[in-house]
């Protein structure tokens, strides 16, 4: 008898809610401003989880060898992975092999017997890279790069603001580690929480170049990240020249490859006008304009990244 | 009386009738030094004749009260022996000093000043606790055990080896009826089958000297009985027995020596009969005189005296 | 020593029945297992997170573990009047502080036992092999450095009644030591007087938990440490236990119990 009540209550409860649901999704009294449970029970501390999630994956980059927010940290402003990947301007100064400094008394030097000791990277082997033989691990060879992508993945969720994790996740998904499809995704998901983002825009032209072998859809991709950058950095007190940098790199380099000179050119000079080494650009420029045909040897309009 | 009654097993009570042979006690008593461990060597005064099992002398211990931080005289020099093969009541109302005495024996409490001694070895000793087997008034014993597991833990805390735990365990556990609960924790036991196996777990290291706090103190008349008979069975085997009680009556039928502490202050001490002035009907009318209470029951004249002499088992 | 051993026993069997370890080891595995089956881009390979998880719960389990056990055992015995029939046998107050000691830091150590099992099976679950040095490294290192909350929570039971406020305090402290000792004197540099010199004096006077957290080497297969220091380190340990323990004696032995 009991059980019987228990399982008509049961059934009782289960129908009030699937007739309930509806109604209570299109209440406008529903108070749930986001579906992602993180967000509830975070709140704003998520961007705080978040960029730590971030630096984290730098730190597994690190192979654990990393300073703690009590050291040194110059040669660690801009992640190192990010940086890597171009996702970030580096800003790193200083020396990342001693951020500890000499150990200051015997405690500090007995405990550092324990902790990671040399500074490596990933993707070059990490700790095991075989520093005995001085053998320098290529690029590309080792995949253990792959143990970033979990911390970077939190990150993402706690924070689909933050673009730096979504164009980093997508640089080592794909050219480390063979994964362009998933790159892709996760971009395109970044680029659903963020659709003004330029970063976001450029390495999705950067998989459609490099991978997909698509260089039309990457010219479209990364004309439209510069029509969002020319949009949303010049309003900017300090625009992001790194980013401009290296969306004109890039269109100047695919109009060269299809041999489209003025676009190169106009390109080119966008890319002068951010470089740090404008002399450098300028040989290029020079070097172009020696591939035209003469009939169109005439000389360019002044750059101006200005609309 | 209970001295004569047993007078035919010699002085110190070493030969036994048959029936109040305790399982596995037939040995020759004889003066012996701790069955298990040496004594400690040095640092200690010389070893005391065996007939005096406790000898406590000038005792004092004090406390510090919780709330006032007044320093209380809990026992305030007292002075008494126990001796081999006795069976020694220590009496008092509550707050006389009785527990604090025991705690001191025990080495629960250190004392503030005098001296206490076990078998001749200072009680601050843990030797001193080798021949001893302690019955507190209430029965706690590890939940999570079961019987014969605690028996087990206090055996090798006595230095017994296995096979002796074993056949220890076995005996006492069917002489305290336990033997269908013995692998029950003791967690499901009643109050009853706990106190039975306080009993047992005291007398495991076969004691000279049986310490028993209010050892009937909440028991029905049938486990005093038991009790009682147990009391009988170590002093027939020349063993020593020292405990408290409010239960006068049975004092005075097993006791061979009392002594009646009020207020930290020795009252009286010796056989009941000597502490028991004439117009003393029993044993309780002489406490009530000597703690100085002043509505003394009188008994009524030539009726109501109990005979408090034990009957042959 | 028989009593030592027979108290140790005694407190391994009440934890063992008392469940709690089954608890913190049913969390960390479920932990872990919801950790393992997140989708990581496809990558079934990727452990070294993982690993982290499953080392750091393992690290929070064994220090709850260790503290609250030891900081219950002398009141628990208290409350229950099982330390007075205890002691009425030849047990002397300093081998029942040690046989506390030895059953709680054993029992730690078997629960260690079974944490790392779990451990090294989901690492192996991945990455095909477990550096056997380093594990044992692992596990030797945090049972020893167990051996200091445990007793500093068997001497906070003497300081403080509540097994409950003992716990509270000894886990903070544990954890702060853990988290943040390191960095003690670099914090004290950027002090003012008087309070560099006493973030110094602590600093030198705390035990340094964390030089035996070497999770860091686990999860990203650094070499083991030198055996040498690592023998330092179980020493360092087993000289703070000591100093806690014989401070708790001190407290103990002339205590009245009631």
């Amino acid at each position: 008898m009991p059980h019987t009540a228990i399982v008509i209550l049961f059934l009782t409860s289960l129908a009030l809610v699937t007739s309930l649901e509806p109604w209570f999704q299109s209440w406008q009294g529903n108070r749930a401003q986001s579906a992602d449970l993180l967000a509830v029970l975070l709140g704003d501390a998520r961007r705080a989880f978040a960029n730590h999630f971030f630096i984290k994956a730098d730190a597994y980059f690190h192979s654990g060898y990393y300073p703690s927010i009590f050291d040194n940290r110059a040669a660690f402003q801009t992640p190192h992975m990010a940086a890597d990947a171009g996702a970030l301007e580096e800003k790193n100064t200083g020396e990342e092999d001693d951020f500890l400094g000499p150990p200051r008394d015997w405690i500090d030097a007995f405990g550092r017997k324990f902790k990671p000791a040399t500074h490596t990277h990933l993707d070059q082997g990490g700790a095991q890279t075989d520093a005995s033989s001085h053998k320098e691990i290529e690029l590309g060879e080792s995949q253990d790069v792959r143990e970033i992508l979990p911390w970077l993945r939190a990150s993402a969720a706690l924070d689909p603001q933050k673009v730096e994790i979504y164009t980093t996740t997508a640089y080592w998904l794909r050219q480390r580690i063979g994964k362009t499809t998933e790159a892709e995704a996760f971009l395109r998901d970044g680029l659903r929480a963020n659709p003004d983002s330029h970063e976001i825009l450029f390495e999705l032209g950067r998989i459609a170049d490099e991978h997909r072998k698509d260089p039309a859809r990457a010219r479209n991709l990364w004309e439209l990240a510069l029509a969002k950058w020319q949009k949303f950095e010049l309003q900017k007190k300090d625009p992001d020249t790194f980013s401009l940098l290296q969306i004109a790199s890039h269109l100047a380099l695919l109009a060269e490859r299809e041999s489209r000179w003025d676009e190169c050119l106009h390109f080119l000079g966008l890319w002068k006008a951010a470089s740090p080494k404008p002399d450098e650009i300028e040989k290029r420029i020079t070097e172009v304009r020696q591939k035209i045909p003469a009939a169109n040897h005439a000389k360019p309009p002044a750059p101006n990244p200005k609309p | 009386m209970v001295q004569s009654h047993f007078s035919q097993f010699g002085p110190q009570g070493c030969h036994m009738a048959r029936s109040f042979a305790m399982p596995g006690t037939h040995r020759p008593c004889s003066p012996s030094l701790p069955r298990s461990a040496p004594l400690p060597s040095g640092g200690g005064s010389p070893l005391l004749p065996m007939t005096e099992v406790i000898q406590i002398e000038q005792l004092v211990v004090t406390y510090r009260d919780a709330e006032t931080r007044a320093t209380r005289t809990a026992v305030d020099r007292v002075t008494f022996t126990v001796r081999t093969g006795e069976v020694f009541g220590f009496l008092g109302p509550n707050g006389a000093g009785k527990t604090s005495t025991m705690n001191v024996l025990l080495g629960f409490t250190h004392a503030a000043g005098g001296s206490a001694r076990i078998f001749g070895v200072d009680v601050r000793q843990p030797i001193s606790r080798q021949r001893i087997g302690y019955l507190p008034e209430m029965t706690y014993y590890y939940k999570f055990l079961t019987a014969e597991e605690l028996l087990r833990a206090y055996g090798r805390i006595f230095g017994l080896d296995d096979g002796e735990i074993r056949r220890r365990t076995d005996e006492l556990l069917a002489l305290v009826e336990l033997e269908p609960a013995r692998r029950r924790l003791i967690r499901t036991y009643s109050k009853g089958m706990q106190q039975r196996l306080g009993l047992a777990q005291a007398l495991l290291n076969q004691p000279d000297l049986l310490i028993l706090d209010e050892p009937t103190s909440g028991l029905d008349p049938l486990g005093r009985m038991k009790v009682r008979e147990i009391i009988l069975r170590q002093k027939a085997a020349g063993k020593t027995v020292f405990f408290s009680s409010h239960e006068l009556g049975e004092v005075e039928s097993v006791c061979d020596r009392v002594a009646i502490l009020h207020r930290g202050e020795l009252k009286a001490l010796g056989p009941v009969a000597e502490i028991k002035r004439p117009d003393d009907g029993n044993l309780e009318q002489a406490f009530l005189r000597l703690i100085g209470w002043p509505d003394a029951p009188k008994p009524a004249s030539g009726a109501g005296q109990a005979d408090h002499r034990p009957t042959a088992p | 020593m028989r009593a030592v051993l027979t108290l140790a026993h005694l407190v391994i069997l009440e934890m063992v029945r008392r469940k709690d370890i089954y608890v913190l080891f049913v969390l960390t595995a479920l932990l872990t297992l919801i950790a393992a089956a997140a989708n990581i881009f496809d990558d079934t390979r990727v452990v070294r997170y993982l690993k982290e998880i499953s080392l750091t719960l393992i690290w929070v389990s064994g220090l709850v573990l260790a503290v609250t056990s030891a900081a219950r055992q002398i009141p628990a015995e208290r409350e229950a009047r099982t330390l007075f029939t205890m002691l009425a046998k030849p047990v002397s107050r300093w081998q029942f502080i040690a046989g506390k000691f030895l059953g709680c830091w054993l029992a730690c150590g078997l629960a260690l036992l079974v944490f790392y099992a779990f451990f090294g099976a989901v690492a192996l679950s991945r990455e095909r092999s477990l550096d056997l040095a380093s594990w044992a490294q692992a596990i030797s290192m945090h049972w020893f450095m167990l051996a200091v909350p445990v007793a500093l929570a068997l001497a906070g039971s003497l300081l403080w009644a509540a097994p409950s406020s003992n716990s509270t305090l000894t886990l903070v402290a544990c954890f702060g030591i853990w988290l943040l000792g390191r960095h003690l004197h670099k914090v004290a540099l950027g002090l003012p007087e008087p309070g560099a010199t006493l973030l110094t004096l602590v600093y030198f006077t705390i035990p340094h938990l964390e030089l035996f957290d070497i999770r860091d080497l686990i999860i990203h297969r650094w070499p083991p440490v030198p055996w040498v220091f690592w023998l330092g380190a179980l020493l360092y340990a087993a000289a703070y236990a000591g100093m806690i323990l014989t401070g708790a004696w001190l407290l103990f032995r002339r205590r009245p119990l009631n």
